[in-house]
């Protein structure tokens, strides 16, 4: 389905029926991710899943958005669905969009659940300054290079540090100012009852820092670590994760 | 060996569909028939037009390789000599390659395409082309106008409204107001002028249908709302001809009504079915044909003729239609000049073969050419001997 917020065509999906919770993907993703949760969700609640701008089936923002502008957006969106979330679900950056826009009384909802959120952007400094460094000598480096060489030698490079940078290429710039974002004070301010579900075998958010961090910051908040489970929790331990989120909603 | 080259990609929301109308439909089938020379031309999302072998190949869209082809390769120029040449740049030293196109096979859809401007755009290169002229075409685009002309055929249609977006954006209030009282709900919003299901959204009250308007009116300027017809039926008839018309199978998209064919649907899930069975083609999971009684589906079957006579169809068309099964009425819905895939699926199952149908609308296009280059258009006269 499709709706037209902040003049930006807008990709989502409605299903099910009683509580309401709205699930946020993360970085180079779309709400395809949350298929099979929101199934398994859907029996009891009203999932809602959107494509965030610059991904799935909805289209780019207009310059680079910071995590802010996302948080207006998704409370654009649902403002125009007419719909009060009780539970926001973020995966990734997704929770950090969640707790930077529940921070900024922007959104509103009863509960959170963070899948695997990021957000905490400190620790990982001197991965940052490796591919700022990579960045400036690959621009000196390569500059004699056909555009095409160029390109498929920096997606390697980055890849190779773990940077989603050239995840999505057309949003280099708003990966720049979100990354740039740090949630941690912003956690601290987060006042509703506040799930934290890792895997610990996620190695982009890892739990013994981002988690652990994340959980002490947000008061009150319980933390769930599950076993030989990675990054995309939800993926890997999708009954799990889906109980947890029922019996926390 | 005659030269045919297949037009596809384009400016248009269903670029993505028509690479694989192209690839997998026709020129496949086309070289199949090794009667012919085949010309990929690929329009990108920009309008350039690229002619190259390497266009064949679906691998090169799939990978996301065509953004490097494109970065690396020249537009191809068309000349009107007459008739249509490529030409493109070979880039060694300056040399040239030109084709003469013998015919024309578009496999664009919806705007600048199947919308009747590319087959203006042939008709002015004097060139044989497959597929509805540009009149068909212009009238089969437009919904409105497609519904305006089939119902004064006395073809029954579902009772709709039509708006444009700056009236909407002037007065949305008012606009709404006036289509709950010329309409009820539940009711289907559609951009005029699009194809494939998109921008498509059924509503069941007033916020939903101003976010709908709102959708549609992204893609068109022109906004048709209509009601839903109860006990639907839909079913759906690709024919084929000029004069003499030949009816594939009536097929029947099983989905509920309120559960529409979208885009996702149609060509990104391979069907609402998913993996359950039945005739899965562009459309999706269907009953092939259709399961009406015989007097019903004859009735359907003579209202998609009458549509396509009515509409001035010529070559190949998809008529739509909607039943209500219990008033056994059956409703002209919408007419697609270029089916997805030429709806291959369904000729196949009404005994024609990709090969066969490929080459049918190639003898259809060169037949009305035939006629076309019989009418007059211009005549000797002294007017300019005045001056």
């Amino acid at each position: 389905m499709q709706l037209i917020v902040d003049s930006l065509i807008t990709n989502y999906t409605r299903a099910g029926r009683g509580k309401v919770i709205v699930l946020l993907h993360g970085w180079g993703d779309s709400l395809a991710t949350f298929n099979d949760l929101g199934r398994e969700l859907a029996g009891g609640f009203e999932v809602i899943t959107l494509d965030l701008p610059g991904f799935g089936q909805t289209q780019s923002p207009k310059f680079a958005w910071t995590l802010d502008d996302y948080a207006h957006f998704v409370k654009n969106f649902l403002d125009k669905l007419g719909v009060k979330p009780d539970v926001i679900v973020g995966h990734s950056n997704g929770g950090a969009l969640a707790i930077r826009g529940l921070s900024m009384d922007v959104l509103k909802s009863e509960k959170l659940v963070l899948l695997a959120s990021s957000g905490v952007r400190n620790t990982k400094s001197v991965q940052r300054n490796l591919i700022k460094t990579i960045a400036k000598i690959g621009k000196i480096s390569t500059f004699w290079m056909p555009r095409r060489h160029k390109q498929k030698l920096q997606k390697w490079l980055y890849g190779a540090v773990g940077s989603d940078m050239l995840v999505v290429p057309h949003m280099q710039e708003t990966f720049r100012q979100t990354v740039r974002q740090d949630i941690q004070k912003d956690a601290l301010k987060i006042t509703v009852p506040t799930l934290l579900i890792y895997g610990d075998k996620d190695r982009a958010t890892p739990s013994q820092s981002i988690g652990n961090k994340l959980h002490k910051l947000i008061s009150g908040s319980q933390m769930e670590v599950i076993p030989e489970a990675g990054h995309f929790i939800h993926h890997d331990a999708l009954g799990v994760v889906a109980k947890l989120i029922k019996d926390f909603a | 060996m005659k030269t045919i080259a297949v037009i596809f990609g384009g400016r248009s929301t269903e670029h993505d569909v028509s690479i694989v109308t192209a690839l997998a439909s026709i020129i496949k089938p086309l070289e199949l028939t090794k009667q012919y020379k085949v010309e990929a031309v690929y329009v990108a999302k920009d309008g350039a037009w690229y002619w190259d072998e390497k266009l064949k190949d679906i691998d090169l869209y799939s990978s996301g390789g065509i953004q490097d082809f494109l970065h690396k390769s020249s537009p191809v120029s068309v000349q009107f000599d007459g008739g249509m040449t490529l030409v493109k740049s070979s880039g060694i030293a300056g040399r040239k390659t030109a084709r003469k196109i013998d015919v024309v096979f578009p496999a664009m859809h919806g705007t600048y395409g199947e919308d009747g401007s590319l087959m203006g755009l042939l008709r002015m290169a004097n060139v044989p082309f497959v597929g509805c002229d540009l009149d068909a075409s212009v009238l089969a685009m437009d919904k409105v106008l497609a519904k305006q002309i089939v119902a004064s055929k006395d073809i029954p249609v579902a009772k709709y409204e039509y708006l444009q977006r700056e009236i909407f954006a002037r007065n949305s209030s008012e606009v709404l107001r006036k289509l709950e009282k010329a309409l009820t709900y539940p009711m289907f919003v559609k951009p005029a002028h699009l194809g494939s299901s998109i921008g498509i959204t059924r509503v069941t009250g007033n916020q939903e249908l101003r976010n709908a308007i709102e959708v549609a009116s992204h893609y068109d300027e022109k906004v048709l709302i209509e009601e839903e017809i109860s006990n639907l039926i839909e079913v759906t008839l690709p024919i084929m001809g000029n004069e003499t018309l030949k009816p594939a199978l009536l097929e029947r998209p099983l989905t509920k009504p309120e559960d529409f064919f979208d885009f996702d649907t149609k060509y990104l899930q391979g069907g609402k079915g998913g993996k359950k069975g039945g005739s899965k083609g562009a459309q999706g999971y269907s009953e092939l044909p259709a399961k009406l009684s015989d007097e019903l589906y004859k009735k359907a079957e003579n209202t998609g003729l009458s549509v396509y006579r009515a509409l001035g169809c010529q070559g190949i068309a998809r008529v739509d239609m909607l039943i209500d099964f219990k008033t056994e009425i059956v409703y002209f819905n919408e007419v697609n000049p270029l089916p997805g895939g030429l709806y291959a699926h369904n000729w196949r199952a009404a005994g024609v073969s990709n090969i066969e149908l490929v080459q049918t609308l190639v003898r259809l296009a060169e037949e009305r050419w035939q006629v076309v280059k019989q009418q007059n258009t211009i005549f000797s006269t002294n007017y300019l001997q005045q001056f």
